[in-house]
């Protein structure tokens, strides 16, 4: 069957469901209600048959989009506030997955690009933090990291070495300490605004698949995204050398050292890859 | 040879939906609360985190049907192909008899409203639907159970009832039906037909699954939101489609105002009884509960 006349139906039907405002208090769309629509034997017209499904969208999506943005919600002033937010975002985006978990995915642009709230630094983090928890609960799983082939290498195949991390991780930085304020958050404890302070977070699902959140150094959130990006471990400590001012990589050596053990600790780290012909 | 029959579809017995807050007791709990648990598809289809270990735990314990809500089996937009493989991946890891989806659309243009929207009720729709569940259960390979939604429209170029509409779509795709009782009631009460008129239309032999649910009164309609006790009326027409259908898996869907998991074992008890002692009174042969009407 092609589009035809049930596309133009559904097209009609998906306009009216996800408006803000009743069907009825649109002309044109009431007057195509009652053109596509039956008024029901109990007395409801055609434009009330529709708002059934309109205010389920809503009732639908706004709670669905306040549970996974808890830190929004609080930073933008509170569920009062948030629900202004959720209903812009979702007139702006209406929803273009079947996956509700992925409702949010263009929240944070939205936050950043739209009046008020752009320019809200606290709200752009809360957003991206949120965000990341939503991504890492239920990234790819991968077999556990073997530290088996870390013995089996020479050392000068570390340079080449390319490390996979694992796909649940998230390496951000922010502006405001995010990742304390939500868990106060969780921890239902009554947050105080905090203040701005430059903070670098990795959010991950840990191996007993709880999510997690740890701040790190500037200079490991580099390292971190450069080998998440494919950089060769050597090349990726050049770089991150080079932007520290620490001179050669050789100097960041045995922090390089430290962080990766804790890496592989945590599960961030699940595979090395050494050029074939070591 | 009936379709239940010829594609040996089980009698799983009275279940429950699964829903999150009962995971942890369930994981905790002896196997045989209930006898088999349904899950809504899409929780579980991403490619790793705490769902996916959760459903392989419950795996252990219960026979798991996937039911999902995105097919968008009336849809205009094309089948997404992304979706349907993940879907099917689903239903090989649970290896399900069936699998579980609604009469309905879910969004077009790439927009998807996360609703199960009524179909107009045409020849043309009607065509539309068979050759898009074909393709399905080519894909998927294990009978797909199309299920009658709770409607709160009906458009004016519906030319087909709805019970004749979903039976000609399980005859012609050769599929199954999921007949909801109470999404009969729902739709019954606001379109003023005959829900047991309903019933009676449907072929006895295709239905491979039963839901039962509550419902609220809105005043000038019945909104279908599985938050309560399965209602007098309901569980009356439930016996009448026992009546028809014979001893078919039942589950109970319990989605908003979620009790303490013991209520919703008690409701599935209470589905047990009702079933016992409807089939009892039973005579086949008499019923249709064996073979087509």
């Amino acid at each position: 069957m092609d589009d035809g006349s049930l596309g133009a139906l559904q097209r009609l039907v998906v306009t009216a469901v996800t408006r803000g405002v009743p069907v009825g208090d649109d002309v044109g769309l009431a007057a195509d209600a009652d053109r596509l629509v039956t008024p029901s034997h109990r007395g409801m017209s055609p434009a009330a048959r529709l708002d059934v499904y309109r205010e389920q969208f809503w009732l639908r999506h706004v709670p669905s989009l306040e549970e996974d943005f808890p830190t929004l919600s609080w930073a933008v002033g509170g569920p009062s506030r948030f629900r202004d937010l959720a209903v812009d975002y979702l007139s702006t985006c209406p929803p273009r997955t079947w996956d509700l978990q992925r409702l949010g995915e263009g929240l944070p642009a939205h936050v950043d690009a739209r009046a008020p709230w752009n320019g809200d630094r606290l709200a752009s983090d809360a957003a991206r933090i949120d965000w990341a928890f939503m991504e890492a609960f239920d990234a790819a799983d991968v077999p556990p990291f073997d530290p088996r082939v870390l013995s089996a290498a020479p050392e000068d195949a570390w340079p080449l070495a390319t490390i996979v991390i694992h796909p649940s991780v998230r390496a951000m930085a922010f502006a405001h300490p995010v990742h304390e304020l939500r868990q106060a958050l969780k921890d239902g404890s009554d947050p105080r605004l905090p203040a701005a302070a430059r903070t670098n977070v990795v959010v991950w699902r840990d191996a007993t698949c709880h999510l997690r959140s740890r701040a790190i150094e500037a200079d490991a959130l580099a390292l971190l995204t450069a080998l998440a990006e494919g950089a060769p471990l050597g090349q990726a400590c050049d770089a991150v050398a080079r932007a520290s001012g620490a001179g050669d990589a050789s100097e960041l050596a045995p922090r390089v050292s430290s962080w990766f053990r804790s890496w592989t600790e945590d599960g961030w780290v699940c595979a090395v890859r050494f050029p074939p012909h070591y | 040879m009936g379709y239940r029959e010829q594609h040996e579809v089980p009698d799983l017995g009275v279940g429950v939906g699964l829903r999150r807050p009962h995971v942890a007791q369930v994981l905790s709990g002896a196997p045989g609360a209930v006898d088999w648990m349904e899950i809504i598809s899409e929780n579980y289809l991403a490619e790793g985190g705490i769902q996916r270990v959760h459903l392989e735990a419950v795996r252990q314990k219960y026979r798991v049907v996937p039911h999902g809500v995105s097919l968008s089996i009336g849809g205009a937009d094309a089948i997404d192909k992304a979706y349907l493989a993940r879907l099917s991946d689903l239903v090989r890891r649970l290896d399900a008899p069936w699998f579980s989806d609604h009469l309905c659309w879910t969004g077009i243009g790439g927009i998807d409203v996360h609703d199960l929207l009524p179909m107009p009720y045409t020849e043309r729709t009607l065509a539309h639907v068979v050759e898009r569940v074909k393709r399905v259960q080519g894909e998927v390979r294990v009978p797909l159970a199309l299920e009658n939604a709770s409607t709160y429209l009906e458009f004016r170029e519906s030319e087909i009832p709805e019970h004749e509409f979903i039976a000609e779509v399980a005859e012609r795709a050769d599929c199954g039906i999921l007949l909801d009782v109470n999404n009969v009631f729902v739709s019954a009460y606001n379109h003023g037909f005959d829900a047991n008129a309903y019933i009676d239309a449907i072929p006895p032999d295709r239905v491979l699954q039963i839901h039962l649910a509550g419902h609220e009164d809105k005043g000038s309609y019945l909104l279908d939101t599985h938050s309560d006790h399965v209602r007098a009326d309901v569980w009356d027409l439930y016996r009448r489609a026992l009546r028809r259908c014979g001893s078919v898996s039942t589950l109970i869907e319990w989605d908003q105002s979620i009790p303490a998991w013991s209520v919703l074992v008690a409701e599935a008890h209470k589905a047990r009884a009702v079933r016992t002692s409807t089939l009892a009174t039973c005579i086949p042969g008499e019923s249709a509960w064996t073979t087509g009407p």
